[in-house]
């Protein structure tokens, strides 16, 4: 059953653009440094003799904002999709319930994040290739910045898909969006039990995996609490 | 003209949007409360006015402007909105001028609110250096006038798109990159989504009333404004309702 709501999901976001967007978070991550390392490759490269390092760090400086604000744009996007034609009563009206309806949702923008994270890193792979930046490749590192903030930032697309799917005005959820992106942004002032903290894969104990278990964890929690509300409502 | 703008007043005044108000005051007070430091200056007021000003003019002016920018149409997006708004007695100009003076006034507030933060921030501190009003208004003020092309552009898409995670994400599209363009001393003051920055700046250049110069004042605050305020008007005048 839920595997045939996830396919109505997927159907009903094609060509709305939210494809095109899962694609230009991590192309335009990646398109960033290309313009950086085009202007000023020789300055940056002075900087520091390990420039894979370098390299990865100013790949991953845009990378949790990047994803919080996908998580915002993606969840409400969905959202509007479904408020715009007033299908969400159309859609619980159908043999299916709440629950499975909330997991599907959850599940396809955590697909599209999965599949973003994915082309960023190949993309900072191959561009990092053409920048002769070493022959140690740290490859474990560029899977662990790529992959990890998905993991991470879980429990941020818990708390917005449940603002998305509450809210019929959805401004609210992008407001809370952009307070996230600036928590995101001074992530090294925050203290670790802060979830928009926690994509930057920052913590006290040096450890990036914490935060992606972290993620996992609080995500699911949020997730549940998220799901148990939209099941309890009422369905404008 | 008058009385467009206060229908639209009315529709605003009990909405959610008088508490999205209240927001760039709490970033302001976060934001001062985590900036400290040493940047070779005596008055702590300008250590944190330098520190707070720049995430704020970076990241949060330009998005939260798209977010006004989305409220304000939001009514009429709704329940076919435009058709009742256009079948008054109104010009389509003067519908675009009204709600675009509108967020531009809410932005205002947002300033001058953010501005406040910072006073009772201080307060709380307990810093006794005099505060440097004269650089002060003119960074609010320039951050002010920055973000009126980029206003302008977010109505537009807002009129475009009834969704309002479009907007949103176009102009995440162009603020992002600010991060990095505003480092190039060579691109910095062409980028139209750089210049809150620039204009917030107080550590920038210092000769003239703003933190810019005069030449890039016009050309790129106000070619950007001319571009993107004679679009959306333009587009506005021809939308089918």
């Amino acid at each position: 059953m839920i595997l045939r709501l996830l396919a109505v999901d997927f159907l009903k976001i094609r060509r709305k653009g939210l494809w095109l967007l899962t694609f230009i978070g991590p192309i335009g991550v990646v398109a960033l440094q290309m313009v950086n390392y085009g202007v000023r490759k020789d300055y940056l490269f002075s900087l520091t003799d390990d420039h894979w390092q370098q390299y990865i760090g100013n790949v991953s400086a845009f990378t949790p904002l990047a994803i919080i604000l996908g998580i915002v744009i993606l969840t409400s996007f969905m959202a509007s999709i479904e408020d715009e034609t007033n299908a969400w009563k159309q859609l619980i009206a159908l043999p299916v319930s709440k629950r499975e309806v909330y997991l599907s949702k959850f599940t396809m923008i955590s697909c599209l994040l999965f599949v973003s994270s994915i082309i960023l890193l190949l993309m900072t792979y191959f561009y990092g290739l053409t920048l002769g930046l070493g022959e140690d490749i740290p490859y474990l590192q560029i899977i662990q910045y790529s992959l990890l903030p998905f993991f991470a930032s879980l429990p941020v697309l818990g708390l917005q898909l449940w603002l998305a799917t509450v809210c019929t005005n959805q401004a609210i959820p992008t407001t809370v969006g952009v307070i996230s992106v600036i928590f995101a942004y001074s992530a090294m002032y925050l203290p670790d039990w802060v979830i928009w903290k926690w994509p930057s894969l920052d913590n006290q104990w040096d450890q990036p995996y914490l935060n992606g278990l972290m993620g996992i964890a609080m995500g699911l929690a949020i997730y549940l609490i998220g799901m148990t509300d939209f099941k309890r409502r009422d369905v404008k | 003209m008058l009385s467009i703008m206060r229908s639209e007043w009315y529709k605003l005044r009990k909405s959610w949007v008088i508490w999205l108000l209240f927001i760039p005051p709490l970033i302001g007070l976060f934001l001062g409360q985590i900036s400290m430091g040493d940047i070779g200056e005596a008055n702590q007021w300008i250590i944190k006015l330098v520190m707070a000003n720049a995430t704020y003019a970076l990241l949060f002016l330009p998005l939260i402007t798209g977010v006004v920018a989305g409220f304000i149409c939001r009514y009429e997006h709704q329940e076919g909105g435009w058709k009742q708004l256009l079948a008054l007695p109104v010009t389509r100009g003067k519908v675009y001028l009204t709600k675009y003076i509108l967020v531009l006034f809410l932005v205002l507030t947002m300033q001058l609110l953010y501005l406040g933060s910072m006073l009772i921030l201080g307060a709380i501190q307990g810093i006794t250096d005099p505060f440097p009003w004269e650089i002060v208004w003119r960074s609010i003020l320039g951050g002010w006038v920055a973000t009126s092309p980029l206003v302008a552009l977010q109505l537009w898409m807002s009129m475009i798109f009834k969704n309002f995670a479009a907007p949103f994400s176009i102009n995440v599209i162009f603020t992002l990159p600010s991060l990095l363009v505003i480092n190039s001393e060579r691109f910095g003051p062409y980028y139209p989504w750089g210049q809150p920055f620039l204009m917030m700046n107080i550590g920038g250049e210092g000769d003239n009333f703003f933190f810019i110069p005069w030449e890039q004042l016009l050309m790129v605050v106000g070619g950007s404004f001319i571009v993107f305020f004679f679009g959306g008007y333009l587009y506005f005048q021809r939308k089918a309702v």
